[in-house]
This record gives C-alpha cells, sequence and structure tokens, in this order.
C-alpha cells in the first residue's frame, strides 16, 4: 500500500505550507507584528490592521498559493503528456494567447474584470487553437502537438511585440508587469483554489495510467490504458489550470517548468504522489517569493516572476547537483 | 521684488540680442552648446511637450513635422507625423531637411538621434525637471528660431506667475497628499518629479516623496500606512474616475473619512509647457478644497 509512504511528504508540505502562509501574512511594508495577526485572526486589532491583514494581504498571499499550486500541477500535466522535460505550462501558448486577450483589453482602456476576461477568453481560444490544428487530418502524436503549440505561441509571441509597440509609452508599465507575473491585482483567491482542488481531485485517480502513460504511449496501450482519451483530457485539464492562473496573476514564469523537476528529484517519479505535492509546492515556492517581491525593497514592489526564478535556479541547481 | 524682476527681464533681452548678429547658440540639456548659423527654419519637433514648447517660443509657423501625440496646440495636429517618440522614423525626418531638430531625453532613443547628429542635423535635448528649465526652454528655442522677444516675453509671464502662485500657498497648511500616476500597478512619483514639486509648491507633503525613484511602483498596503489626507489622480480619462472610487473600500484612510478623492485635468499636470501653470493652479485650489473638509 503506497499510502503511507505518500503521507509522510504530503502532510510535510501541508504543515510547510501552513508556516510559509503565515510568515506571508506577518510581514508587509507596513509593521504589523505577528502577535497583531494571530490577535487579528482572533477577531481583535485595530481597523487599520484588520483592513490590512485580513482584505490586503490574506487574499493576496492565497491568491500567490493558488497561482503556484496551478502553474505546478500543469506543468508536471505537461511534462507527462509530450514526455518533453522541457514542457512548462506555456510550452503550447497559451499565456501567449492570455496575454494577447489582456493586453488588447489594456489597450482599449479597460481594467480590472474585463482584462482577466479577456485572458481568460484568449487562453480559451490559444487552447483550441493548438488542439484543432494538431489534430488535423493525420495521426496525432505528442511531438505534433509539440511543434504546433511551440509555432502557435510564436505567432502569439509576434502579436505581443506588436502590441507592445503600438502601445502609448503611459500604458506600457501595466503591460509589462502583467507578462512578468504580477499578484497586486489578483483578487479573491476562491475561484482559482475550487479549480484547483477540482482537478486534483479529477486527476488523482489517474494517477496510475498517468505512470504508465509517462513511460510511453506504445506500453500505456499495450497495458490497457486508452492512450487518446487519456491524452485529450491531461491536456484540457493542464489548459483549464493554466487559464485560472494566468487570468488571475498574468504569466508568472518558472514555477511550472522547475516545481515538478524538483519534486522529481526529491519524491521519485510517482504521477499519484507528485500531482498533490506540485500543488503544495507549487504553492509555497509562489507566497514565498511574493512576500519577497512584496518586501525587497518596501515600499516599492516588484514582480513576482523575477524572485520566483531568482530563487527557483539555485535551488534547482542545488538539487540536480546532489542528484544521482 | 520689482526691481529684482525688472533686472532679469533687461537681462534677458540682452542674451540674444548679443547672439543676433552671428551664428545662434543655446546651450541644451546635455550641457552641450548648440549654435545654428541662422535662425532655423525647418523644425522637426520629437515629442509633444516640445511641440507646445516651440509654439509657445513663437516658432510654430517654422514646425515641419512632429511625433506622435502631439495635439496641442491645435494647429501642430495638422502637421505630418515622424513616428512615436520612441521609435522615430530617421528616413522621414531626414527627407524633410529640417535645420533643427527639438529632442526629448525621457522619451527620445538617444542612439537614433545621435544617428541623426552624424548625418548633420542638429539636435537640441530638452529634460525639464523644475519650473524654471520651462521658460528657460523657451528662451532657448526662441533664441535657436530667431523669435527671442515672443520668447522672453512668455518666459517672464510664466515666471511672474509662478512666483505669484508661490507667495499664494507659502503659508497654506501642510496637507497629506498621494498622488496616483497609474492603477495596475500602483504608480505614484516622488519629490523630484515635477508634479512632485507641483505638491510642494501648493503646500502639500508628497507622502512618498522620499523614494528614490522618480515614479515608484509601490503597494497598495503602503498607502494605507502613509494615511494621506487627500488623494489625487490625473487620468488621461473620465473613466479613470474609477481608480478613485477603489479606495472608497478603505474607510480607515483620511482621505476617504472627508471625502478628499479628487480627479485633476489631464495633460494640464503631464507636459511640462506652459500650460503646466493651470494644471498646478488647478491642483493648489483642489487642495485648498481638501484642507476645508479636514
Amino acid at each position: 500500500m503506497p499510502g503511507s509512504s505518500f503521507l509522510r511528504p504530503l502532510v510535510g508540505l501541508v504543515l510547510m505550507g501552513m508556516l510559509a502562509v503565515l510568515v506571508a501574512v506577518s510581514v508587509g511594508s507596513s509593521h504589523v507584528g505577528f502577535s497583531k495577526v494571530l490577535w487579528v485572526f482572533a477577531g481583535g486589532g485595530s481597523e487599520l490592521d484588520r483592513t490590512l491583514i485580513l482584505d490586503l494581504r490574506l487574499p493576496r498571499v492565497l491568491s500567490a498559493f493558488v497561482v503556484g499550486g496551478l502553474l505546478a500541477v500543469a506543468g508536471a500535466l505537461m511534462q507527462v503528456l509530450l514526455r518533453n522535460p522541457l514542457a512548462d505550462p506555456y510550452v503550447l501558448g497559451l499565456s501567449g494567447g492570455a496575454a494577447v486577450g489582456a493586453l488588447l483589453a489594456m489597450l482599449a482602456g479597460t481594467a480590472g474584470f474585463i482584462v482577466s476576461g479577456s485572458a481568460f477568453a484568449g487562453a480559451m481560444l490559444a487552447t483550441l487553437l493548438v488542439f484543432g490544428l494538431a489534430h488535423g487530418s493525420g495521426s496525432w502524436t505528442p511531438s505534433r502537438l509539440l511543434l504546433t503549440g511551440v509555432v502557435v505561441a510564436a505567432g502569439w509571441g509576434a502579436l505581443i511585440t506588436l502590441i507592445l509597440s503600438m502601445t502609448p509609452a503611459a500604458r506600457l508599465p501595466g503591460m509589462l508587469y502583467w507578462l512578468m507575473g504580477d499578484l497586486s491585482h489578483s483578487g479573491q483567491p476562491w475561484p482559482g483554489m475550487l479549480v484547483l482542488v477540482l482537478v486534483c481531485l479529477l486527476v488523482l485517480p489517474l494517477g496510475r495510467s498517468l505512470n504508465v502513460l509517462a513511460r510511453g504511449s506504445m506500453q500505456a496501450a499495450a497495458l490497457g490504458v486508452s492512450v487518446r482519451p487519456l491524452e485529450w483530457l491531461i491536456y484540457l485539464l493542464a489548459s483549464v489550470l493554466t487559464a485560472t492562473a494566468v487570468t488571475m496573476a498574468g504569466a508568472v514564469g518558472f514555477v511550472g517548468l522547475v516545481v515538478p523537476h524538483m519534486l522529481r528529484l526529491v519524491l521519485g517519479n510517482d504521477q499519484r504522489l507528485i500531482l498533490p505535492a506540485c500543488a503544495l509546492a507549487g504553492g509555497i515556492l509562489l507566497v514565498l517569493a511574493d512576500t519577497l517581491a512584496r518586501n525587497v525593497i518596501a515600499p516599492e514592489q516588484l514582480p513576482v516572476g523575477v524572485i520566483t526564478a531568482l530563487l527557483g535556479v539555485p535551488t534547482f541547481l542545488y538539487l540536480l547537483y546532489r542528484s544521482r | 521684488m520689482t526691481t529684482r524682476r525688472l533686472t532679469v527681464f533687461i537681462l534677458l533681452l540682452l542674451v540674444p540680442v548679443t547672439v543676433l548678429g552671428e551664428t545662434l547658440c543655446a546651450s541644451d540639456a546635455l550641457d552641450r552648446n548648440v549654435c545654428l548659423p541662422g535662425p532655423a527654419t525647418r523644425i522637426v519637433s520629437l515629442s509633444p511637450g516640445a511641440t507646445e514648447l516651440l509654439f509657445s517660443a513663437g516658432a510654430g509657423d517654422l514646425v515641419v513635422a512632429v511625433s506622435a501625440w502631439s495635439d496641442y496646440p491645435p494647429q501642430a495636429e495638422q502637421l505630418p507625423r515622424v513616428g512615436d517618440s520612441s521609435r522615430l522614423d530617421l528616413e522621414a525626418i531626414l527627407a524633410l531637411a529640417p535645420d533643427l531638430v527639438v529632442a526629448w531625453v525621457d522619451g527620445n532613443s538617444r542612439q537614433q538621434l545621435d544617428r541623426l547628429a552624424q548625418l548633420g542635423v542638429t539636435v537640441f535635448w530638452l529634460a525639464p525637471r523644475e519650473f524654471e528649465h520651462i521658460p528657460q526652454a523657451i528662451e532657448d528655442l526662441s533664441v535657436l528660431t530667431g523669435t527671442p522677444a515672443t520668447g522672453v516675453a512668455q518666459a517672464e509671464l510664466f515666471r511672474n506667475d509662478l512666483i505669484e502662485l508661490e507667495e499664494n500657498y507659502a503659508e497654506a497648511s501642510l496637507i497629506r497628499v498621494f498622488y496616483q500616476v497609474w492603477d495596475q500597478p500602483l504608480m505614484t512619483i516622488n519629490r523630484d518629479e515635477l508634479i512632485g514639486k507641483a505638491i510642494e509648491l501648493c503646500g502639500g507633503v508628497n507622502v512618498f516623496g522620499h523614494l528614490p525613484r522618480l515614479v515608484p511602483r509601490i503597494s497598495t498596503e503602503a498607502v494605507l500606512e502613509a494615511a494621506p489626507e487627500v488623494i489625487v489622480t490625473s487620468g488621461r480619462q473620465e473613466s479613470d474616475r474609477q481608480w478613485l472610487e477603489d479606495w472608497t473600500a478603505f474607510a480607515s484612510l483620511p482621505a476617504v473619512a472627508a471625502g478628499n478623492l479628487y480627479l485633476e485635468p489631464p495633460d494640464l499636470l503631464a507636459r511640462p509647457t506652459l500650460r503646466m501653470l493651470d494644471g498646478v493652479k488647478h491642483l493648489c485650489q483642489t487642495l485648498e478644497t481638501a484642507r476645508a473638509r479636514l
């Protein structure tokens, strides 16, 4: 029974996650001490402290956790689907489609809900486009899907550059921050959390099939896995996860690529453990990164994408160096 | 006071007179002495602000092309465009055979303009960082375009109005101001920015004046902590009023409690030109209204 051996790392990650959230909520550009935070959670504290912690920090920290989790799970699924270690949630052009949607909305002078709505629509359009094109008339293979996605992503990239070059200078910072990934306007974390939990519940029973699929579609087919429907399901789920994340925080890079690899180096390559572990570890990484982004040069702010890479690169290289 | 103003006036009149005979020279924002063999006759302006300053200097008729977004004065809208400030069409500029190009340090590409200079075009750089740089630029441009009288008169008007404003608000009680430049990301200005200086002139204390960057990006939390008594923005359009509405969610902010959320007219404060003074006047009146509500 693998359950017990899975339990320890997952419980460890849950505890680390709770600690990360608590730390993140306790530090910010205004100095609300740790004891005050506990006091606020207990229902006390001044009006300002309550606003700071409950209305500003907590939703943002939870959003960071959710976005990190969404991206890491999406990355893990993409790596299984494409049998390619370089795959990340954005490799098939999903973030490009979302970016074009969001930037067009910003260029039109809109903000808030319309921008995130356009981002989600763009992501879904990108998904359908790649789905339709990769289907084609011939047979379907992961490499065909990958190539289609990469080329479509390049097309989105060109559109993004075109939009940026036609935008008046005053609107550029907002667009660049969106492209770098930014959690300052992520809104409420609950819809994203719902998506994350639902997809994880949906994927977990598939863990065994995913393990087989990761070894190759021929083997999986020989072992009785219906490969084609499974692959499309993974693609659809990964797309929904990524679209949700991108809608909440823009194109935060790096988490989706590196977190699954880190966990594989530490925990081995069993999808039944890796996928829930990704949801937790991705969340922890992004919560810590966002905490730094908020505080390194406070009250000024950095985009979180910068920090995820600065934190993730050395950690990953260290794990890689240590591994046999 | 009057004698000082008179002396300044006479001195300024003398400056252009001494150079009218032969070559015309003025020192630009890069501290280079820019000289022309005679008054410029074909001018290309590379920023909306420079276009306005050229018209103020009395050289509007000599401007043959402008950069994108040059929409003031209305005559400027009819002129041919040579690309966006940061991406200029060098070929189009050269084809117009200008004898003077007016560039803007914060907006134009140094590389592109250096290329123009290599090809023999005279480039005059502007970088308004203080109020005094505005009348100075008008005077310099009027010297190079052979309309010094207009330039000096306009500059003098600006300086006098500025002094009057400074005197009017020198005794004003201090009020804590948060100036919002943009919404997503949330951005403000520090004390070195011209708008920051306008806030100080009106007796405001910029709550983020001390930050090192000219246009810092800050967190909502930092604004709550700074507890401004008035929040001002000059969004690009009326719909940016939403930026102010968003603050009403934080009832503990003194500015929200006092109802001190103001949208200043766009363009006036944003461009370092003669019109900026109208923007400053408007801002000062806004802060007066805000003081009364505290």
